[in-house]
């Protein structure tokens, strides 16, 4: 104890300086108002920046559980969106069902079985691209495990990215836009009429929509969609406008125009995607296996 | 420190305590912000040259305290105090002279070591308290330009009562 205290006297000055600084501190804002206001706005304001700064700090740390979520809420409206247009249900058989489930369950729970989404949307990020060559392709971070299967579409929310042709464990390669292979079944939004949407131009936002007939009226600006009969795509998915003024003849068949369409998502940016996974996609390969068998 | 040298120190205490209270404190605030004399640590930089920091720190926290009384401003006095008690050994030590302090001289005082080796420790001991008490009355470094005024024109004018104090007292113990 003794030797204790004689440490403390040969080496507590810092201690007995600062605990005395401390105890003044008090005195001084607990007897003195001037001073004590000015504590208050120091320590309010010095409060308010280290809250700030903190909030900042939690804000970027949260961001990638934020981008996630918002990704998957993104899928799950695509999904909502997209499946809800293709609800047909005859309107012979579900009337009545749909009105008694609708007043007997208030949610019209029933009604659900009768919906059968075509397509599941599986959020992706493009992590290889390429825009300068004659085929190009786009790896993604998503592959077998997630349920990638090949031939599903690659869109985002403003228009078509590619087609999945290769899939490994976690990754998967998709043929872009931008590949001479490619081949899109594709229509006039206004008109109805489709064609086969490839790409000949060297332009990476532009693509030719062929076999449009010439009978057909196409105005520069026309909308271009998706036309639901290839399974990779469903159908009004936005593709891009037309750009030609009148359309032009197709050199190689006369018949039909070969229309420029310029693309609504920029390919040089493609970054978040979703994959578009048919869920009828084996039933559909199997009915055709069966026809081409015959 | 021994009966016979405690007492000149308490009595320093008492005095300069009382002349602060009594005469300098009370004209400082009809003389205008930049009129004021800080006399009492003088007592502090004449305590005991081997006296431990930590026992400078506390006597130099109670005068402050003392002082403290009598203006109202409970902690701002004190404050200075226990700073000037803790710095002073250090200002001590990087004026020592060639072999250090033989242990024959018992305060810092200029019977011992001449007045100019006393001006020039007092000269910087007396601007560090006078700077941390503006400081502490401030209680704010925005407004470091009057405390940098008030602390110049405060450490002349204490200067020449330390002055006054040396030829009047000139202290040996």
């Amino acid at each position: 104890m003794r030797s204790i205290f004689q440490l403390l006297i040969r080496s507590g000055g810092f201690l007995a300086f600062a605990m005395l600084e401390v105890l003044c501190f008090y005195l001084i804002v607990r007897y003195n108002e001037p001073r004590a206001e000015i504590y208050n706005y120091s320590a309010g304001r010095m409060g308010g920046a280290i809250q700030k700064r903190w909030q900042h700090y939690a804000d970027y740390i949260g961001l990638q559980e934020r981008v996630d979520s918002l990704a998957a809420e993104n899928s799950r409206l695509e999904n909502l969106w997209r499946n809800s247009r293709l609800i047909q249900i005859p309107y012979r058989d579900t009337f009545l069902l749909t009105i008694a489930d609708s007043i007997l369950l208030g949610d019209s729970l029933l009604m659900r079985k009768h919906v059968r989404p075509a397509f599941d949307y599986i959020p992706a990020e493009a992590i290889s691209n390429s825009i300068n060559l004659n085929n190009n392709w786009i790896m993604l971070n998503r592959g077998r495990r997630d349920g990638i299967t090949p031939n599903s579409g690659v869109i985002t929310t403003k228009g078509l990215v590619g087609i999945v042709r290769l899939v490994d464990e976690d990754f998967c390669m998709a043929m872009s836009l931008l590949h001479r292979q490619v081949k899109i079944s594709a229509m006039l939004k206004r008109e109805g009429a489709f064609g086969s949407l490839i790409w000949e131009d060297e332009d990476p936002q532009v693509m030719t929509l062929k076999f449009i007939p010439k009978h057909i009226e196409v105005h520069k600006g026309d909308t271009v969609v998706t036309s639901g009969f290839s399974q990779m795509f469903p159908r009004d998915a936005m593709i891009g406008t037309v750009i030609d003024s009148p359309a032009t003849i197709d050199p190689e068949n006369p018949y039909f125009f070969a229309i420029r369409v310029k693309l609504r998502h920029d390919m040089s940016k493609t970054k978040d995607v979703m994959i578009v996974k048919n869920l009828f996609a084996s039933q559909i390969d199997s009915l055709n296996q069966r026809i081409k068998d015959e | 420190m021994n009966s016979v040298s405690f007492l000149p120190h308490l009595w320093r205490f008492l005095g300069l305590a009382a002349v602060q209270i009594l005469i300098f404190n009370p004209i400082a605030p009809q003389a205008g912000q930049y009129f004021s004399v800080l006399l009492y640590p003088l007592f502090i930089l004449l305590l005991p040259i081997k006296l431990p920091t930590f026992y400078a720190v506390f006597l130099g926290f109670l005068i402050g305290l003392f002082v403290d009384v009598s203006t109202g401003i409970i902690g701002l006095h004190a404050s200075a105090g226990a700073f000037s008690g803790f710095i002073r050994n250090t200002v001590l030590l990087a004026f020592q002279p060639k072999g250090g302090f033989s242990g024959k001289e018992p305060i810092a005082s200029p019977a011992y070591f001449g007045w100019a080796w006393f001006m020039q420790v007092a000269t910087v001991f007396f601007l560090l308290h006078t700077f941390w008490y503006f400081s502490v009355d401030s209680f704010t470094l925005v407004y470091l330009g009057a405390i940098t005024l008030k602390t110049l024109a405060c450490w002349i004018l204490s200067m020449m009562f330390v002055v006054f104090y040396g030829f009047l007292f000139y202290p040996k113990q």
